[in-house]
């Protein structure tokens, strides 16, 4: 039951930032978004892709993304995810938490 | 939030299917770029998937993300509904007995509806069969003397629209007529009630109720026997071996067991059978008012029933067979009807005689035959849909009575409401929750209104059943009356619950955290809660009033005869084989056998009790004179030795039938007060003299003149049921060595419980003749209460919400306290 989606990239949180994020630039289907991570960090960040899908649907149930049916562009049926405006104000919120973080992480590590 | 959370619930199977897919088109897609890589196409896809990770886990993560967060947060709002629910002990108490109160009283009502109205017969493809029925003009319409082509009938018809006759007994010609080569039925079949029969088994006598069927009936309904073989075309022919159906309660009672009565013979009416089938245990007949014990093929009343039979099948006026018919597969009612209506009108055309009898022909129209025979639907349809209304009233005073005691309470809990609705609570969240608390009160209250129904229907049935030996309805708690109280209990649950929940969350935050005194709003809602409910138990009040009121009338009508101390039972010598001048010789010894019974006052017998005479018909049929004048709307009952002195009615003058009244001396009458005002004005009636009509039977042979000398006069008399009987009917009794009846009713006049002596009385018949069964044991006070059971059942059932009504005071004065 109460079983937490297990996560694997490098930050907790970062993934759905990461999400909201790639939709925010365009629309597009799961796999779409994993390609697109991928490749904007030049294959630095590797999205273990089964967690993507729990992620969708937590974002979906949260408001801040909505999935429909389309066609991806090679035209095969698939299930297209859009951020919201809910999505684009989590999106601003998670930024400056994960700017505030990684300050803080930095300030750590500079520290003499 | 909560909205959306619920869809996602509900779609749940939906989504876990898109859900696939996504994953599915995210796998083919990978491999296929791993394809375009250079990978080989299966290696490609073994990749893929590793890469992926565990499908199914990721699968089942994602359905979690929406499913266990509504399970979880619903057993928050469980865990906390109990809460709420410990923490008003006297609230909830309050609420859970009015919920189930009025859910049981709507179940239990409800569960007879269904057992009545809505279930089918329990055969196969109950669908497909189809009743028989005939309308026609009324035959005193338009002429003052009975005028149809019905010229006599065994069985039943009934007003029907436009004051029209309704029927479904059919002359035997017209089902032989109608039988041959028929292109829109697969089977037609027929039967009639042929009532109770004396049934001996291994020498013990009981009365068995009858079912005449025609052989084509059992595999007409498509019944299949419990142990043997069913009746069969072949056995239903005059002279046919005489052989038995009978039920599977027949069977265990009488013979210990299905396969233990196959093959043995029977005796009914002293007529030897031999039981070659057992029906069924669902089997009830075609009529769900009544279950048969026995099912005989339709020619052996022949046997049964002597020339009285044989004279019916060739008499194309006598209407007395009911016809049942199944539908060839893809034909419609309208379709068969259109096909035999044509049929039976030319037929029965040719039975009329004058021009009168042309002018109002039956008419033959086609039924559903699903759910079995109409009587009980008729009798009791009425009855049944105002008891629902009267509860479903009850209900909703109930429902209204708890949500403003819910109302009441989130006055008291405004402040924490506002609270978490200012710490950031969902608005619907809390509704929610506050739902799904009134939901579990509902809902418990359902369950304990399906305990309080089990008892429920139980009393009812003894209620409406009221004595009545062969009642066979069976109301019962099935999976479909279930469904509806659990649909009614949750239905109850969002009446009650919804206002006051979202009431309590309206409330302006500010105004509620700075005193925690209840808004404007919430007055108003509860005025209009207050006002329905007092409209609505005023409503239930004069209703109940109303019955209890018809009742008093009915209890304070003056009988003119004894009501309490007198137990009735029937007798029925004929059947176990004894003959004319004999028989009343037997029943006279019996008589005097009972009267000497210790604690037994005085014994008596008649043809019938006075209570059910006006149904048992009268003594002699046709018109008597008094000189030239003709006697006119009299009832004729006869009775035996201390008839008036056991009944307690008065002796105005002369002398009672006694026992110097034998069948070789001259017959005697004793008239009530207003006949004898009616037909001698100032005269003393006494030593004159009755005229009887000209073909009356079995009259005495010292009578060379057919009439009767009148011997006394008693008191005036309610004759027949309570209802619609004359309060003061022109009687005459006769003697019942005169006139001889087949059965007769003993009366014994008793000192305490009659019921007592009931050991005694077995015990005597049994001396006498052990093949006569005592059938329709009764006190008399039980038996004149039956005639009005329908108003009993509805006054005993007010004065249940009587107590109702005083409990819903009681919580309403708790409300008050409470605000």
């Amino acid at each position: 039951m109460g079983r937490k989606p297990q996560k694997n990239d490098s930050l907790p949180g970062s993934l759905d930032m990461l999400i909201l994020r790639t939709l925010s630039l365009r629309d597009l289907h799961g796999y779409g978004i994993v390609q697109f991570i991928q490749q904007s960090s030049n294959n630095e960040l590797l999205v273990e892709e089964g967690s993507l899908y729990p992620a969708l649907q937590r974002l979906e149930l949260n408001g801040w993304i909505d999935g429909e049916w389309g066609v991806t562009s090679n035209n095969r049926r698939a299930k297209i995810y859009k951020i919201t405006t809910a999505g684009r104000k989590q999106l601003g919120v998670e930024t400056r938490q994960y700017a505030k973080l990684t300050l803080a992480i930095a300030r750590v590590l500079g520290a003499e | 939030m909560l909205l959306r959370r619920l869809r996602y619930w509900i779609g749940s199977a939906r989504r876990s299917a898109a859900l696939n897919e996504e994953m599915e088109l995210h796998l083919a897609e990978k491999a296929a770029e791993l394809q375009a890589d250079g990978m080989a196409a299966d290696h490609a896809q073994a990749e893929a998937r590793r890469r992926f990770g565990n499908v199914g886990l990721k699968h089942q993560e994602s359905r979690e993300i929406w499913l266990t967060r509504f399970l979880s947060e619903f057993s928050q709002d469980v865990r906390y509904g109990v809460r709420t629910m410990f923490a008003n002990k006297s609230f909830s108490a309050l609420a859970l007995l009015s919920l189930a109160l009025g859910i049981g009283a709507n179940t239990t009502i409800y569960s007879f509806m269904e057992s009545i109205l809505l279930r089918s017969l329990p055969v196969a493809d109950p669908e497909s069969l189809v009743v028989l029925n005939w309308h026609s003009r009324p035959p005193r319409d338009g002429s003052k003397q009975a005028v149809h082509v019905m010229h006599g009938v065994q069985g039943m018809a009934w007003p029907g629209d436009k004051g029209a006759m309704v029927s479904g007994m059919f002359p035997y010609a017209a089902f032989e007529n109608l039988r041959q080569q028929n292109p829109v039925f697969s089977t037609l079949f027929g039967y009639f009630n042929g009532l109770t029969h004396n049934l001996v088994v291994r020498r013990q006598a009981a009365s068995a109720s009858t079912e005449y069927v025609t052989g084509e009936y059992f595999r007409g309904l498509a019944v299949s026997p419990a142990a043997g073989r069913l009746i069969s075309s072949d056995d239903d022919h005059p002279g046919a071996d005489p052989v038995a159906v009978i039920s599977f309660a027949a069977s265990q009672n009488r013979f210990g067991g299905p396969l233990n009565a196959i093959g043995q013979s029977i005796l009914v009416d002293n007529t030897p059978f031999t039981v070659i089938g057992v029906a069924p245990p669902e089997f009830f007949g075609v009529d769900p008012a009544s279950a048969p014990d026995l099912y005989l093929p339709l020619h052996s009343n022949l046997l049964v029933d002597g020339d009285r039979a044989a004279r019916m099948y060739p008499d194309s006026n006598f209407y007395w067979i009911e016809v049942m018919g199944r539908l060839r597969p893809g034909v419609s009612m309208a379709q068969a009807q259109a096909a035999l209506a044509p049929r039976f009108h030319q037929w029965v055309a040719t039975t009329a005689s004058t021009d009168g009898e042309r002018a109002k022909l039956p008419v033959l129209i086609l039924n559903p035959g699903a759910a079995g025979l109409g009587g009980l639907r008729r009798q009791y349809a009425k009855p049944l849909y105002v008891l629902l209304a009267m509860v479903a009233l009850i209900l909703a005073v109930a429902c209204a009575n708890i949500a403003n005691l819910l109302l009441a309470r989130a006055a008291a809990r405004s402040r924490e409401m506002a609270v978490r609705l200012s710490l950031g609570a969902g608005r619907f969240r809390v509704v929610r929750q506050l739902l799904t608390a009134s939901a579990l009160l509902s809902s418990l209250g359902g369950a304990l209104g399906v305990l309080l129904a089990i008892w429920g229907v139980r009393s009812l049935t003894l209620l409406l059943s009221n004595g009545q030996q062969n009642f066979t309805l069976h109301a019962e708690l099935n999976w479909k009356v279930l469904t509806v109280t659990a649909v009614l209990s949750m239905l109850c649950g969002l009446l009650f619950g919804l206002l006051p929940a979202i009431q309590s969350t309206r409330a302006d935050v500010m105004p509620a955290l700075k005193n925690g005194r209840g808004g404007g709003p919430r007055r108003r809602a509860q005025n209009v809660l207050v006002v329905a409910q007092i409209a609505l138990s005023f409503l239930i009040l004069f209703g109940a009033g109303l019955f209890v009121r018809t009742l008093d009338k009915l209890h304070s009508v003056q009988l003119g005869y004894a009501r309490e101390h007198i137990l009735l039972f029937s007798l029925n010598a004929r059947q176990a084989g004894h003959h004319d001048p004999e028989m009343t010789t037997f029943y006279a010894n019996l008589r005097k056998h009972f009267e000497s019974l210790p604690g037994v006052s005085g014994a008596t017998l008649s043809q019938s009790s006075i209570i059910n005479a006006a149904r048992t018909g009268q003594a002699i049929s046709g018109t008597m004179k008094v000189g030239a004048v003709a006697i006119e709307d009299t009832h004729v009952l006869a009775v035996g030795s201390r008839f008036l002195a056991t009944m307690q009615i008065p002796i105005l003058a002369g002398r009672e039938i006694d026992d110097r009244d034998q069948s070789s001396s001259l017959p005697v009458a004793v008239i009530s007060e207003r006949l004898a005002r009616t037909y001698f004005a100032n005269q003393d009636p006494i030593g004159r003299h009755i005229a009887l009509p000209d073909a009356t039977p079995t009259l005495s042979q010292r009578a060379p003149k057919r009439d009767l000398e009148i011997v006394g006069v008693s008191a005036n008399l309610r004759y027949g049921g309570l209802k619609n009987e004359d309060e003061s009917a022109m009687t005459m009794f006769v003697a019942v060595s005169q006139f001889f009846p087949d059965r007769v009713t003993f009366a014994l006049r008793t000192t305490g419980d009659p019921l007592r002596f009931l050991q005694s009385v077995h015990e005597i018949v049994r001396e006498a003749d052990s093949r006569i069964p005592v059938t329709n044991v009764v006190t008399q006070a039980a038996e004149i209460d039956r005639t009005i059971s329908r108003e009993l059942t509805f006054a005993k059932l007010c004065t249940n919400n009587h107590w109702y009504r005083k409990h819903n005071a009681v919580n309403r004065s708790w409300n008050s306290k409470r605000m």
